[in-house]
């Protein structure tokens, strides 16, 4: 095979604009913009990344499907989409960076979160074992930085070493399974593996080097058992950070792993009527689904801190997740993906919320919430519509998302399946989250204010970025094939 | 034994060692150094399946282990810079004092 460089150049192309925007972001700040107020550096570098955002999104757009470089990288519609999704939840991100308490270095803050896009970017269109593990790395150090970025909070520095902590023993949990897999297949390409797994059925090195990898990616996308980290880093980390860890790394993160379990390990998926697949992946997705969906929604109930509330909420959502991929063989990835990004979407919101709330005053435990319709009403519409998409009211998106994901893995199997008891389970804990998500609007929509509670000044691109989400919400709620179509 | 098997079982049990001092051990530094021998265990599984595995493209298992040893050391880096941030504010490194963020 001779390599295409050419080829290669041109599929990585968004990735490429995206260094070049973090490194302009950095150099611009070092020589120009060195003498001015940290206000218009943090100005400058999100104007900057912003456009590296936007050019890199045009790149994607106009990207031709096929695989790259010898199946290295692939381009399709799952691609494609998740890699938009990326990028325009990460320029979300960015306007809800504007909210938050001036850094001190905003130019790094931002270049930072470029490279950590980057690397999300590449983890949605891999299909190579080393690629993957390579992009994985290069977004999760970008996200530890940004999870201790804060030098002036202790919380920010233990947030960010519990995330490097659990992050790099699931790395070397997920290079030992690829490791694994490798020695078992003699391949690093997800298509070579596929074939190997169909010609020579399962085998004992394949199953560790598979578990391997599901605790690493369970890991990866808060799943319990392996949630430990998601509440600590959701509460210290800055805002924008914790946006971002809970969105866009959740999407691309599940766009890898589908494309892992899916294509590559479909075989290994077990039998067809999953009751009596013993070495199949399936049944340890759904034990990991279920166990999340309990504990997320249950522990979520005991929480007084908002930011831990919104951990546990996304512990409860990756199990509703993890049902969306194993909806995927029949169903397709559509509504995994419409569930990811919606989900993202009102995740980032409500990190907004809570980044803009920071600056104005503190904003830990749910009660500080209180009196939020008369501080600032345009906060508190936004956050009802976040909070709401979360619990799944229709007509907004998370509504929808629930339902096809749902519905998909109904279908799947019929309801006496372990997939459609899953459904069951998953419906009727959604019930239970209603609860603590109105816990919160109550506070915010119906409780009096504090004594001496000043009114809340929204800055413009904070409630440009606030509005869009929401807006996005109730569109992708009412349109929802416009996702769906996609696929 | 072949020296295939020899070297998954050194991987294996270099692994558990990395992981049972990741989790048992306090001080920051002793946990990074456990991750570390989790990771060589792992490349030590690529080498030993370039060398004696089944048949397949030439030095795959090899470039990726370079590649990995690269990210190795970039994860140091972040690690040990995450581990001073820490130091500056509780004057240790020893997580049981990580109690901070909690609920």
């Amino acid at each position: 095979m001779t390599p295409d460089y050419a080829g290669l150049f041109s599929a990585l192309r968004p990735e490429i604009s995206l260094v070049l925007g973090a490194l302009l972001v950095l150099g611009l700040d070092l020589t120009l913009y060195r003498r001015h107020s940290p206000g218009g550096r943090l100005q400058l570098a999100l104007w900057v990344g912003s456009l590296a955002l936007l050019t890199a999104g045009f790149q994607v757009w106009r990207a031709e499907p096929g695989t790259v470089f010898g199946g290295v990288l692939i381009i399709d519609q799952l691609a494609m989409a998740s890699r938009l999704g990326v990028l325009g939840l990460t320029l979300l991100t960015f306007g809800i960076t504007q909210g938050s308490p001036a850094r001190r270095q905003p130019a790094e803050y931002v270049a930072i979160m470029l490279l950590a896009a980057s690397g999300l970017l590449l983890m949605a269109a891999a299909q190579q074992l080393l690629l993957a593990f390579l992009a994985l790395e290069l977004a999760s150090l970008s996200l530890y930085v940004l999870a201790g970025f804060d030098r002036t909070r202790p919380e920010s520095a233990e947030a960010g070493l519990k995330y490097f902590l659990f992050g790099g023993m699931a790395a070397a949990f997920l290079l030992f399974g690829f490791s694994l897999v490798y020695g078992a297949t003699g391949s690093v390409e997800l298509t070579e593996i596929a074939r190997q797994i169909a010609a020579q059925g399962s085998n004992p090195l394949l199953v560790v080097g598979l578990v391997m990898v599901l605790v690493a990616f369970g890991f990866k996308v808060a799943a319990a058992p392996f949630h430990l980290w998601a509440p600590d880093v959701y509460q210290g980390a800055p805002a924008p950070s914790a946006a971002l860890i809970a969105s866009a790394s959740k999407l691309a993160g599940f766009t890898l792993f589908t494309r892992l379990l899916w294509p590559a390990f479909g075989a290994a998926a077990g039998s067809a009527t999953w009751l009596n697949s013993g070495a199949g992946w399936f049944r340890a997705v759904a034990a990991l689904a279920a166990v999340s969906l309990v504990l997320g929604n249950v522990a979520a109930l005991a929480q007084t801190s908002l930011r831990r509330l919104l951990a546990y909420s996304a512990i409860a959502h990756a199990g509703a997740l993890l049902l969306g991929v194993l909806a995927v063989g029949s169903a397709g990835p559509g509504p995994l993906f419409y569930y990811a990004l919606t989900y993202g979407l009102a995740t980032v919101g409500a990190f907004g919320v809570i980044a803009v709330m920071e600056t104005a005053g503190r904003c830990e435990r749910i009660t500080d919430l209180a009196g939020l319709h008369r501080r600032s009403p345009l906060l508190a519409g936004c956050l009802a519509i976040f909070i709401l998409s979360l619990a799944g009211i229709p007509p907004l998106a998370g509504f929808f998302g629930k339902l096809t994901v749902f519905s998909a893995a109904l279908h799947a199997g019929g309801i006496r399946s372990p997939a459609g008891g899953l459904a069951v389970l998953a419906i009727a804990l959604s019930a239970v989250a209603l609860y603590y998500y109105l816990m919160v609007l109550k506070q915010a929509l119906v409780a009096g204010p504090a004594d001496g509670a000043p009114p809340i000044k929204v800055p413009r691109a904070a409630t440009l970025a606030l509005v869009t989400a929401a807006a996005l919400i109730v569109w992708f709620g009412m349109n929802p094939s416009a996702l769906l179509g996609l696929f | 034994m072949s020296p295939l098997q020899f070297c998954l079982i050194f991987s294996g049990v270099l692994f558990s060692v990395g992981l049972a001092g990741a989790l048992a051990r306090s001080n920051a530094i002793l946990v990074l150094l456990g991750i570390e021998l989790m990771l060589n265990a792992a490349n030590l599984n690529f080498i030993a399946f370039w060398r004696y595995g089944p048949a397949s493209a030439p030095a795959t298992g090899v470039i990726f282990v370079i590649f990995s040893i690269a990210v190795t050391a970039a994860e140091t880096a972040v690690g040990l810079a995450l581990v001073i941030a820490i130091h500056r504010h509780q004057r240790s490194i020893r997580l049981q004092e990580a109690t901070r963020l909690k609920g």
